[in-house]
């Protein structure tokens, strides 16, 4: 039987990602490296390397604007807030 | 400095719900979006329920026509085990006595958010609300300690007689104006996948219904439009979890029955988002001074199912016509606007809570567990082989044979349940009408030789006596078609 092919990529759609700036911080120092960050990325821009986490950088021209790793980290370690107004992810859908 | 009597922030249903409220009521309003039109950053949602019919019609004969409507009539459940077959397959609906209810039984609609969005601000902006997209909020103008209006991403500030905050599960405006930070465990990340599909084969395999998928490995809902569908599998970000949410989509896309589902109607993948789901035993404080929150801002989705669309247009409703009295009077204060809270505990948003906690600590011991699921997928199907219907065609053994053994394995399942039934399932005994029990009651008097003959006043009574439980139900002075209060069991 043939899989179902998820490209999520090609899922997304975006507009303007050069004028979003930055919309997440990081503080590493606060960071004690628990991986949830990761866990709960569903573009996986959130990886583990030496008990630090770390964030993709070219984050915005991947990230679903979902916020899930600022709710998730109870180190407070990250900070979101939302890209310039009519630039990012678009949902055509929904 | 522009100056509005009501700034809405946020141009989802909750936002254009209060503007199109505050607008219809004389109030100078403006609602901003972030995105270049409503609908551009929207989280999903969207099946629109019966209650829709009662509190909406006319927005309702008008949604029905928007172009991915699709009508819901029932929602099909698929129950799959642990080895991904599914084995069980049943649908809710009402029969014909629902018919009362408005528009008869089960009848809602599920439209993608692209239109409803858009439908809905139009209608604010009818209204007269003024609409500015693209603009995102991202601070609140304070004085001393009262919100008093917003400041753009562009740096321009906006003057507010009333902010409201529609603006999403990570509320900005609540978390500016320090009401809130995180939600810390009480919320939900939910991956989803949108489906193109063929419309005519949607028609004749999938119908007018919602479809859900149960199993140990997931739950997860399948939302159907005109000519396609979307998928969710959400999960509590709580210290307990460890599964990626993503990982969960994943291994659903890949179930047998699943693919099978999406050949019969031509289902090829369209679009992938994921959004930050409140999903709370009760909203936090929703009101400060100069502010209110709506929708999911306020933490209001439902804590049963977690849909929160009908939610938020209602809290949207009730905080844009707190607005009005407030301003009527010149009076803004945090005391002032607490009676947005006490409207919207009054209202169905509240009876809607008032079973939070119980709902969410279901969820939370069932669906969400894997093994605990595995067990009660066995313990539902072996019941579900006990109904007539399932007997007849059950052929392995003599028929009656075959119930007793269905009825043997099910009995020895069952003490495995008994703390999740003493723990999850007695505190909602409470929710049962007095009413229905009453009635309960008076079907077993006849064959209760002692009692018959007593009137059924004395009756009562005596049954109260005789049981502590029982006794509030009976109490002359419960209200016959509402919940006991907390506590009262």
């Amino acid at each position: 039987m043939a899989e179902i092919k998820i490209d999520l990529k090609s899922l997304v759609k975006r507009v303007d990602t050069d004028k979003m700036g930055d919309f997440i911080a990081y503080d590493e120092s606060k960071c004690d490296g628990c991986g949830r960050c990761a866990l709960v990325c569903s573009f996986n821009l959130w990886s583990v390397k030496d008990g630090k986490a770390k964030l993709a950088s070219n984050y915005q021209q991947h990230c679903l604007e979902c916020a899930g790793c600022w709710e998730i980290c109870d180190r407070e370690a990250i900070d979101f807030w939302y890209p310039k107004g009519g630039t990012g992810v678009i949902i055509e859908y929904g | 400095m522009d100056e509005y009597d009501v700034v809405v922030v946020g141009g989802g249903p909750g936002g254009a719900m209060a503007a199109k409220t505050a607008a219809d009521k004389g109030l100078k309003t403006v609602f901003l979006e972030r995105g270049r039109k409503p609908g551009d950053k929207n989280s999903s949602g969207c099946g629109l329920g019966q209650r829709w019919w009662k509190d909406y019609p006319e927005l309702m004969e008008k949604i029905m026509e928007l172009p991915s409507a699709r009508k819901v009539e029932m929602v099909v459940i698929n129950l799959l085990d642990e080895h991904d077959r599914l084995r069980y397959k049943s649908g809710t609906t009402g029969s014909d006595l629902c018919a009362n209810r408005w528009r008869g039984g089960m009848e809602g609609v599920s439209v993608y958010r692209k239109d409803l969005d858009p439908f809905l601000a139009g209608l604010a902006e009818s209204a007269g609300a003024e609409l500015r997209t693209s603009t995102l909020v991202s601070d609140v103008m304070m004085d001393d300690g009262a919100v008093t209006g917003v400041k753009t991403g562009d740096g321009e500030s906006i003057k507010a007689g009333v902010v409201i905050a529609a603006d999403g599960g990570m509320s900005t405006m609540a978390r500016k104006a320090g009401m809130r930070n995180r939600w810390g465990g009480g919320c939900t990340l939910v991956p989803q996948l949108d489906f193109s599909c063929d419309e005519k084969k949607m028609d004749d395999v999938i119908g007018n219904a919602e479809w859900v998928w149960f199993g140990p490995l997931y739950g997860t809902y399948q939302v159907n439009f005109r000519d396609g569908f979307h998928i969710g599998a959400g999960q509590w970000l709580r210290p307990d979890w460890d599964e990626k949410p993503l990982d969960m989509m994943k291994k659903l896309v890949q179930m047998p029955p699943f693919q099978a589902m999406c050949r019969s109607i031509d289902a090829k993948p369209r679009e992938y988002q994921a959004h930050l789901l409140p999903w709370l035993k009760k909203p936090p404080k929703t009101y400060t001074s100069g502010m209110m929150l709506v929708g999911d801002a306020a933490g209001f989705p439902c804590p049963l199912e977690a849909e929160g669309i009908w939610h938020a247009v209602t809290s949207g409703k009730v905080a844009a016509e707190t607005a009005a009295w407030a301003l009527s009077s010149g009076d803004v204060s945090e005391r002032k606007l607490s009676d947005y809270e006490r409207r919207w505990k009054a209202s169905d948003l509240g009876k809607e809570h008032e079973f939070g906690e119980e709902f969410v600590n279901l969820w939370n011991a069932s669906i969400f567990d894997p093994e605990g699921m595995k067990r009660q997928v066995q313990l539902l199907l072996e019941f579900s082989m006990l109904h007539p219907f399932s007997i007849v065609f059950d052929w392995g053994d003599a028929h009656m044979d075959c119930f007793n053994q269905h009825l043997d394995h099910m009995l020895d399942l069952l003490p495995e349940f008994g703390d999740f039934g003493k723990t999850y399932l007695v505190p909602l005994a409470r929710g049962i009408w007095p009413k229905n029990v009453k009635h309960v009651l008076l079907m077993a008097k006849p064959r209760i030789p002692v009692l018959k003959h007593l009137s059924d006043e004395t009756y009562f009574k005596v049954m109260a006596r005789f049981s502590r439980k029982l006794a509030p139900f009976l109490d002359p002075a419960a209200k016959q078609e509402a919940p006991l209060p907390r506590g009262s069991l």
